[in-house]
């Protein structure tokens, strides 16, 4: 009687009679939907068109496209759903694929797949919603030069995943507004041999099963100001941990502190993000440093941005971003990387609304590599020229 | 490449990003009083006076984590969907949106609905636009 299905089986029961007697189903289902299409051309500048024989593989250089279709849809007041799926790197995916189940405004059920709360940048990730082609480096997800050396961001955006998340909003008065959520989801993977990393391209696979069926959780605050009609700002902190490898013996902890002012069309955005990464020293012959006796199976990932974005007219804002990472630890004896690497990039791009559904996007990025390519550059140009429509 | 002609380059670069912040700056500062029209909005000047505060609200609170056109371009037009609309981006986490800035929202949708409604089907009468007919407006706000 006390076997794991039966006591499944009671928890699904008690958790239909809890959703069918405490949430009124509306009369009609009212359902929007909306997509987006961003065509970007990146130059990396050094390179100029021309690939060497081993191919683009370290760089995503040349028309790069991310489309999205999603629905929304509200059952009831307590109960939505929403579906978006893109098309970009990874192929097809299912971005979003859940259901919100609200009993108040401080207690929201999530059900599906979602990208968990996480930072600030996770809300705007979608090319319609930020005003340059790519991402911040801490979200980086395949834009960024020498992209395959550093295994791409610290937590590279979207990061859709499998689970549950308990959230909610709750105001104080009309000036202060705190969210949280709780979530434990699948997590991060790679089944490989050795691991040495996450590995965003398995963790982005179809089919989404986890390769060690134990959860991630992780977790988000964030208290929103209001500073009159025309300004607020918002100050958050996040974090999220769990195991990647099959054996569950290799961990990951991700954290993140966050902080935005935005006064009328002018924003400033400040965000730092760490990781830190177990990785497998069972073979030391495959690393380029001694591994270390004490503490010396982890790597640390560092990054950070500062962003402002202005208007320049009424359809033309202009975007200026100091972004930069820097990994310490042991690296594989392949890798371009040492024991303590970093790149710094800054970055200015100008947004037009051509008009109200059309944005034409380009920007220039300056970058500075500490470690020597096999050529012996450090400083790099790179430049996007884009489109992005919505409806 | 020499070291000295890197730095060279290095330097040319610096001085037009540099060249690029002035301008920039420039263009900022005169363009200082286009900043609360937001760029892919309406333009206030073409809303009823009574309006424009309303608008204010809207644009400012949702313009902070998508574009304008993602509402003003969605095809709603039945208030009941509005009010659950607002209500669940009201309770997205960092939003900003009071329970006091639904009710500007709301009345800005109501009028931009009907306005719409208006352009594509000839037969809607135009909707109100004196102040007190759009307060009466019955606007059904989600808590």
């Amino acid at each position: 009687m006390n076997s794991p299905a039966i006591r499944a089986w009671w928890l699904l029961m008690a958790t239909f009679i809890f959703v069918t007697t405490t949430f009124r189903l509306a009369r009609a289902v009212d359902h929007t939907t909306a997509g987006s299409a961003q065509v970007d051309y990146h130059l990396a500048g050094s390179k100029g068109f021309g690939n060497p024989a081993s191919g683009n593989s370290d760089v995503f250089d040349g028309f790069t496209i991310e489309a999205s279709f999603k629905m929304a849809v509200d059952v009831s007041e307590h109960l939505s759903a929403n579906v978006k799926v893109c098309f970009g790197c990874h192929g097809l995916e299912a971005d979003m694929a859940y259901f919100d189940l609200r009993a108040a405004d401080e207690f929201n059920l999530r059900v599906g797949r979602f990208s968990p709360s996480f930072g600030s940048f996770n809300v705007r990730h979608d090319p319609a919603n930020h005003k340059l082609s790519d991402k911040p480096l801490p979200y980086d997800m395949g834009r960024m030069l020498r992209k395959n050396a550093w295994n791409n961001g610290v937590l590279p955006a979207p990061f859709p995943d499998v689970g549950i998340e308990l959230s909610g909003t709750h105001w104080f008065g009309e000036t202060a507004q705190f969210d949280y959520a709780a979530y434990t989801v699948s997590g991060f993977r790679n089944s490989g041999a050795n691991p040495t990393d996450l590995n965003f391209q398995e963790s982005h696979l179809p089919y989404y099963v986890d390769n060690n069926a134990r959860p991630a959780i992780g977790t988000r605050i964030a208290l929103t100001f209001k500073l009159g009609a025309m300004a607020d700002t918002t100050v958050g902190g996040s974090a999220m941990t769990g195991t990647y490898d099959h054996r569950n013996d290799l961990t990951y902890f991700i954290g993140g502190a966050d902080l935005s002012l935005r006064v009328e069309r002018t924003t400033i955005r400040i965000e730092y993000l760490l990781r830190r990464q177990e990785f497998d020293a069972s073979n030391p012959a495959l690393f380029k440093y001694d591994i270390s006796p004490r503490q010396g199976d982890f790597f640390a990932k560092h990054g950070a941005f500062i962003e402002l974005e202005h208007p320049l007219a009424r359809r033309l804002d202009a975007v200026w971003r100091a972004d930069a990472m820097f990994r310490t630890g042991n690296v594989l004896a392949s890798s371009e990387l040492s024991d303590g690497s970093s790149v710094l990039r800054a970055t200015f791009g100008l947004a037009l609304a051509v008009e109200r559904n059309l944005r034409l996007k380009c920007s220039a990025e300056l970058w500075q590599f500490s470690d020597p390519d096999a050529r012996g550059r450090q400083t790099e140009i790179s430049a996007h020229w884009g489109a992005v429509g919505t409806f | 490449m020499t070291p000295s002609t890197r730095h060279l380059r290095l330097l040319v670069t610096m001085r037009r990003a540099f060249r690029l912040t002035g301008l920039s700056a420039a263009l900022a500062m005169g363009g200082c009083g286009s900043s609360a029209t937001h760029s892919e909005g309406l333009e206030p000047a073409t809303l009823p006076a009574e309006l424009r505060a309303d608008y204010a609200v809207f644009a400012q609170r949702c313009s902070k984590c998508h574009s304008l056109a993602r509402p003003l371009n969605s095809g709603i037009s039945d208030e009941n969907y509005w009010s659950l609309y607002v209500a669940r981006m009201r309770r997205q986490p960092g939003s900003g949106i009071s329970q006091e800035d639904a009710g500007p929202i709301l009345r800005f949708l109501h009028y931009y609905s009907l306005e719409q409604l208006r352009k594509n089907e000839k037969a809607v009468p135009p909707p109100a636009t004196s102040g007190s007919s759009l307060s009466r407006a019955p606007l059904q706000i989600r808590m």
